[in-house]
């Protein structure tokens, strides 16, 4: 199979944990669907990107000044394709970014998700949801490059991982000198309901600037046994009091899916993985 | 107003920096071929099969790359490198019989001091040989060795070939197979079932040759139930080509027992210093290390702990501290492959006056580990804008019983905390002071008497002017 570079790390580790680099395989990345945007200064925009069919997809979008920009990019990929895809967004001055990722879908699926914070006082939030079931292989590779002063990124992912799935979540918090004030948080938390998961995670953070605040955090493991203890005292199985906990953990993120449609759709969607497995 | 920043003072290096004239016996040519290992080898007297090790080892030296992840290697030309200086003194238990130049590089040092006050046994390598080595008697009279590693390779032939460089194989890396091929010195040290060292044995490593390379070998091995606490110390006076420690210690810590390790490295600003350190601990066994690293132009050091047994534990402690022309590169790495195996990595790390602090660390569970537990804290403080602080950790967890955590944070030392001491009667230098004193402070609690005194060197602030 020829397989080809997608992602890496913006600085290099041991080679035989397997996550300097993301490869995909070259015919993935032949057709993709491109989005050029730019959100003028001032101005205040929502995006919903979906991905239900696509092999590869890019978005580069650039914020202006004091604009404003809520991107919500759903992958629900069929389980037995493959995908890839890459965000390349770049902050002005005072300009906001909340970009909610979904990804659910696909047998195997690369992300890579580049943005910059180039303006003074600009701020991204960034949340992020992942779930991997059966044999599927999850790669994400996420990197807030903090610019300009005072700049303000936030990076929280939740996952579920269940059945044999294999996941690689990079999350960089990269502070360039000149980035005074720069203040950044990372947070992952997964949860881990099968034996047969492997589960890796390298949140890094590089700082050339003394004057900025960083902070990462990543917890592993599995449903917490006295939640679900308390649930099956109050009725429910352990199928459901599982469920039911998952989706609390998952809520931080499908509460920012505007559209009722879709987040019923993605909650339905792992809710019916749950039940298989 | 431009803002001054907190100053710190370098650690007083002039006590390291103090050369000897070089009065070596026998040093090898400078490079690496078949011909100086067969030589180096012959010299050392050693057995055929270590002769055959050596040379597998160059073929696999030869045969691999540099890293292509960490520090910029491409200052070090190893056909600059001397690889074997003999020193014109031989292995005595008496320090009278050690040359007076010699001698009066450990007494500065406060080796045979320390020895008298606070150690069980003290071995001292200078270049490439160990030239004094002694254990006290009742420990000699419970089955304790503390030895070099060329009189254990003669003595006690059996116990070292079935464990050098098992742990640490030449194919592990470049430089492990460097290390194969030219190692020289070092100390074996068993601790027999049952045996408690209740004071600590130290190994001190001093490199005087400009353009040497220091290639000891540390093989330790405490038996079932026993425990030892093992210091190692490391310094080099500063020249103005490369010199090279790519050291290997490899720890067994059997069923029960409980080995402590600590380390305060403190070598020139000329030094690549490429070392290997890696333990493996049976059931109910425990791993303590303690490291700082303090010196070198450019280090690669990343102890790691394979946790063989049930219930074996791994407690990591380190500081490192990376000034003007310093790149280091430091961390620790842990391997789950037993259930309810533990293991707690806490560092610091400081970087100022350019200076580049590299924390990188892996903990790895596999499916043979359930219930495995670990937490990793890795707090960085910046002294100013033109260094660099970089945090690399990556866990890699198998299975769904593990319970991991990461923290990691970086920053200045903050405007609040110094207001708040202000606040109470403190002045603001002394805040200062407080702050990176408190910074530290768990590392150094854990630093035998004398390295924490030198810690404290490290902490000697000079304030200039207002917040920074």
């Amino acid at each position: 199979m020829n397989k080809e570079i997608f992602s890496e790390i913006p600085m290099r580790t041991w080679n035989w944990l397997g996550v300097n680099e993301a490869t995909v395989d070259k015919d993935l990345l032949v057709e993709s669907q491109k989005l050029d945007i730019d959100i003028e200064a001032d101005h205040h925009e929502k995006m919903v990107v979906e991905y239900r069919k696509e092999s590869y997809g890019i978005v580069n979008i650039s914020i202006g000044e004091n604009a404003s920009l809520k991107l919500t990019q759903l992958q629900l990929m069929p389980e037995e394709r493959n995908h890839a895809n890459e965000v390349n967004i770049v902050l002005e001055k005072k300009a906001r970014l909340q970009l909610v990722a979904v990804e659910t879908g696909a047998k195997s699926f690369a992300s890579k998700v580049n943005i910059i914070l180039k303006g003074d006082k600009s701020q991204a939030d960034v949340s992020v949801l992942y779930f991997g079931d059966g044999d599927r292989s999850l790669d994400m590779n996420y990197v807030l490059d903090f610019q300009g002063r005072k700049t303000v990124g936030n990076l929280e992912v939740y996952g579920g991982l269940m059945g044999e799935s294999q996941k690689i979540f990079r999350g960089t918090l990269d502070f360039k000198q000149g980035s005074k004030q720069a203040k950044g948080y990372e947070k992952e938390n997964v949860v881990v309901l099968s034996k047969g998961v492997r589960n890796r995670s390298v949140p890094i953070m590089l700082s050339g600037e003394d004057d900025v605040v960083g902070n990462h955090a990543v917890s592993s493991g599995k449903i917490n046994e006295d939640k679900l203890h308390y649930l099956m005292s109050r009725g429910l199985s352990p199928a459901e009091a599982r469920k039911l906990v998952l989706e609390a953990a998952f809520n931080p993120v499908l509460e920012l899916i505007e559209d009722e449609v879709l987040r019923q759709e993605i909650d339905s969607y792992i809710k019916e993985r749950l039940e298989n497995e | 107003m431009a803002q001054e920043k907190t100053y710190i003072e370098d650690i007083e290096r002039t006590l390291y920096d103090i050369k000897n004239v070089d009065k070596s016996k026998y040093k090898s040519q400078s490079g690496l071929t078949e011909d100086i290992i067969r030589d180096i080898s012959a010299r050392k007297n050693d057995p055929e099969w270590m002769l055959e090790f050596r040379l597998k080892s160059l073929e696999v030296y030869n045969q691999l790359s540099l890293p292509n992840w960490g520090p910029d290697l491409s200052e070090l030309n190893m056909d600059e490198i001397v690889t074997y200086v003999q020193p014109d003194a031989k292995m005595t238990g008496s320090w009278d019989e050690v040359p007076e130049d010699i001698k009066d590089t450990f007494d500065r040092l406060g080796i045979p001091e320390a020895e008298q006050t606070s150690l069980a046994g003290v071995g001292a390598q200078y270049d490439s040989e160990v030239v004094y080595h002694s254990i006290q008697e009742d420990l000699v009279k419970q089955g304790v060795i503390y030895t070099d590693m060329e009189t254990a390779l003669h003595e006690h032939e059996e116990i070292v070939r079935d464990h050098f460089m098992k742990l640490v194989p030449p194919k592990d890396h470049k430089f492990a197979a460097l290390h194969g091929a030219v190692w020289s010195g070092g100390s074996f040290v068993y601790v027999p079932e049952g045996v408690h060292v209740e004071i600590p044995l130290q190994s001190y490593f001093r490199l005087n040759a400009a353009g040497a390379g220091q290639f000891e070998h540390t093989l330790i091995i405490v038996e079932k139930n026993a425990s030892l606490h093992f210091i190692e110390g490391c310094s080099a006076p500063k020249y103005n080509v490369t010199n090279l420690h790519a050291g290997c210690v490899e720890l067994f810590v059997n069923d029960g027992a409980r080995l402590r390790y600590s380390t305060i490295e403190n070598w020139s600003r000329n030094m690549m210093n490429l070392n290997t350190k890696r333990a493996v601990v049976g059931k109910d066994g425990v791993i303590e290390w303690v490291s700082g690293s303090f010196g070198s132009h450019v280090s690669m050091l990343y102890p790691c702990s394979v946790l063989k047994g049930e219930n074996a534990k791994c407690e990591f402690t380190g500081v490192t501290f990376a000034s003007k022309g310093q790149n280091l590169d430091t961390g620790a790495s842990v391997i789950h492959c037993a259930p309810h195996t533990s293991a707690n990595i806490s560092t610091r790390t400081i970087s100022k006056a350019g200076g580049k602090a590299t924390y990188r660390s892996a903990v790895k569970v596999t499916k043979n580990a359930p219930y495995a537990k670990c937490s990793v804290n890795c707090e960085s403080l910046m002294l100013d804008d033109i260094s660099r602080s970089d945090t690399l950790p990556t866990m890699d967890i198998e299975g769904d019983e593990a319970d991991i955590g990461h923290e990691a944070t970086i920053g200045r030392i903050s405007d609040e905390a110094i207001f708040y001491l202000m606040s109470r009667g403190i002045s603001e230098d002394e805040a200062r002071s407080m702050i990176v004193r408190g910074f530290v402070e768990p590392i150094a609690k854990e630093l035998p008497l004398e390295y924490a005194v030198e810690m404290n060197n490290l902490v000697n602030i000079e304030l200039e002017g207002t917040m920074g």
